[in-house]
């Protein structure tokens, strides 16, 4: 079948804006992913057409965009999603910084991720295992189960470029960070609990998102999204982690 | 400002679910409630301070425009307090996220099925009104703009008062000092249940307040000769000059058990509604206006608004309307016997 693809581009090097191009490409398949057609494109039409992807596969997170007006990764949408004439729009991720085509500067989006410290923190010596080396800290399956959620985040972006907030406030933390505040806050071997609670209780943190709702459906990993950020909302509110 | 020129028309295109048009209600309905909400406070403490004023205030809400501006007024109050609690109670429980798009639904069917009896009643006062007068239609465009004329002209000296300000302010250069990253704000998270409990609490008071105000009785029986306040003990207005202000009067002047019962009900719905309106209108300037003069012109002028409006709609409900007027009506009153507060100045 016959695909119509229309792509958001931009050359800073040429352009002085953004551009709608269509490409029309014969002898798709229903199974064929948006990513496919991207390839073709790149590698048949148009060498300059610049796009970011790794694995292809749904886990690395690198070819978020917004595809038919939602943020998806390009790797995870079959055609046949679009009927028997797929027409396809794909525009870059919106509110961070355009390089160049479907490739945004993802830097700002990481300083976020970074501010929350997404890391464990446990001071206390890790306990001796029978051979009296040092042992991974255990944890029971329920408390592991509680922020079980949140370890599935890849850091595409999807989420925190879909949200109205931070469109309108890039210094918003945004949806993917509280994501990760999440995972740690929720971990009973984490030490830094008031600290992550209080750095995210910041006019920035928490309290700028409205609870519009697009960042859950965004997640390319069905990730609760917006309920973790009125969990940590909560948290902020009980000073607890078990409320 | 290109934020928020840029997050109207994404916020258009992108294709979020129902949750984000629940969002976009919200904030479009706040505002507009917000805005009569200053002018409604400023000019009913006209019925203290300038009662020839607060007369004509009150002629210029029954013209059509205004008519018109009060449905969608009761439209967005509604639509503002049931999704209000809908956030509400999925801010609580957080696991209920399922129901967002459910609820939200539910909160726009709730909201029409309101509407359609309050729309109708509403409507019967508007018909009855212009039955009386018949052919006496008047748009009444020179009234529209001479009762908004005042709000126009005030907004305009307080956003440039805050914008000298600011800009003195920014030659201080500490105030100047990037923002530390993430560092925390207990005001900012008690602003947060702040808004959530005084929502709550608003509802019953503000749906109280228009039952009162404009189903039961509209904006057209406050200057009716010979209309009984509801819920007021002090008889009827039969002051055919003013009659809005001793309307105001009588209401003010009822007491109940000792108390003044509708004095308490104004301060209390004054303060958190004023309260409520004010901090989520910084919520908007804070999402969509980063330049930082500017930001900071914006709160000086939403700050000092803030504290006016508070301040002269309070001292107008403890003050109540001036003797001379309440002497008139007292003397009204005693002619026809009825019984006239003790506690009338």
């Amino acid at each position: 079948m016959e695909a119509v693809i229309r792509i958001r581009r931009f050359n800073p090097e040429k352009d002085k804006k953004p551009y709608w191009a269509t490409y029309t490409l014969k002898d798709c398949e229903p199974t064929d992913r948006v990513l496919d057609l991207l390839h073709r494109i790149k590698w048949e039409i148009d060498g300059t057409l610049a796009l970011r992807r790794s694995c292809a596969q749904g886990i690395c997170g690198s070819d978020a965009m917004r595809i038919n007006g939602r943020n998806r990764l390009a790797c995870k949408v079959l055609l046949k999603e679009f009927g028997e004439k797929p027409k396809i729009q794909v525009e870059p991720i919106l509110g961070l910084p355009v390089i160049k085509d479907l490739v945004v500067d993802m830097e700002p989006f990481f300083a976020h991720y970074r501010a929350v410290k997404p890391y464990l923190v446990n001071e206390t010596p890790p306990p001796v295992g029978p051979d009296g080396r040092p042992r991974e800290r255990l944890q029971s399956v329920e408390a592991r189960e509680r922020f079980d959620d949140t370890t599935k985040c890849i850091l595409c972006a999807a989420c925190t470029t879909s949200c109205p907030s931070f469109w309108a406030n890039g210094a918003y933390v945004g949806p993917a960070a509280i994501v990760q505040a999440h995972r740690f806050i929720f971990d009973d071997r984490d030490q830094l609990l008031k600290e992550r609670l209080d750095l995210l209780a910041d006019p920035d943190g928490v309290w700028r998102c409205r609870t519009v709702y697009n960042c859950t459906p965004a997640c390319p990993r069905g990730i609760e999204v917006t309920r973790a950020i009125s969990e940590v909302k909560k948290a902020i509110q009980t000073g607890k982690r078990d409320f | 400002m290109t934020s928020l020129v840029l997050t109207i028309t994404e916020t258009l295109r992108y294709r979020g679910e129902i949750g984000k048009w629940a969002w976009v209600l919200h904030r479009v309905s706040g505002s507009g409630t917000f805005v009569f909400l200053i002018m409604h406070v400023i000019d009913t403490s006209w019925a203290t301070f300038y009662p020839e004023l607060y007369a004509k205030a009150i002629d210029a809400y029954k013209t059509p425009l205004f008519t018109a501006g009060e449905f969608v007024l009761v439209a967005c109050v509604i639509y503002h307090a049931l999704n209000g609690l809908r956030i509400t109670l999925l801010d609580y429980r957080p696991q209920w996220w399922r129901r967002q798009a459910d609820t939200a639904k539910l909160v726009l069917l709730g909201t029409l099925v309101l509407l359609v009896p309050v729309f109708l009643v509403m409507a019967g006062h508007v018909v009855n009104y212009y039955n009386e007068r018949a052919g006496a239609f008047d748009l009444g465009l020179d009234k529209m703009v001479e009762a908004t004329a005042p709000f126009a002209i005030g907004t305009v000296i307080v956003l440039g008062l805050g914008l000298v300000v600011s800009a003195g302010a920014s030659l201080i250069p500490s105030l100047n000092a990037p923002r530390k990253r993430l560092k925390g704000s207990k005001m900012e998270t008690f602003l947060w249940s702040f808004m959530r409990i005084s929502g709550v609490l608003i509802i019953p008071l503000v749906f109280g307040h228009l039952a009162m105000m404009h189903l039961i009785q509209g904006v057209f029986d406050l200057s009716r000769v010979g209309h009984v306040p509801v819920f007021t003990n002090l008889g009827p207005n039969m002051d055919d000059t003013l009659t809005a202000v001793n309307f105001v009067r009588l209401r003010w002047d009822t007491m109940l058990a000792g108390v003044y019962i509708w004095r308490v009900y104004d301060i209390l719905l004054l303060f958190l509604v004023v309260l409520h309106g004010f901090n989520g209108v910084r919520y908007i300037i804070n999402d969509y206006i980063h330049n930082r003069v500017v930001n900071r012109a914006l709160h000086l002028a939403l700050f000092g608004t803030m504290i006016g409006v508070l301040l002269v709609g309070a001292l107008a409900i403890l003050q109540s309307v001036p003797a001379t007027t309440a002497e008139m009506l007292s003397q009204t009153s005693r002619t026809i016997g009825v019984d006239v507060n003790p506690f009338v100045r």
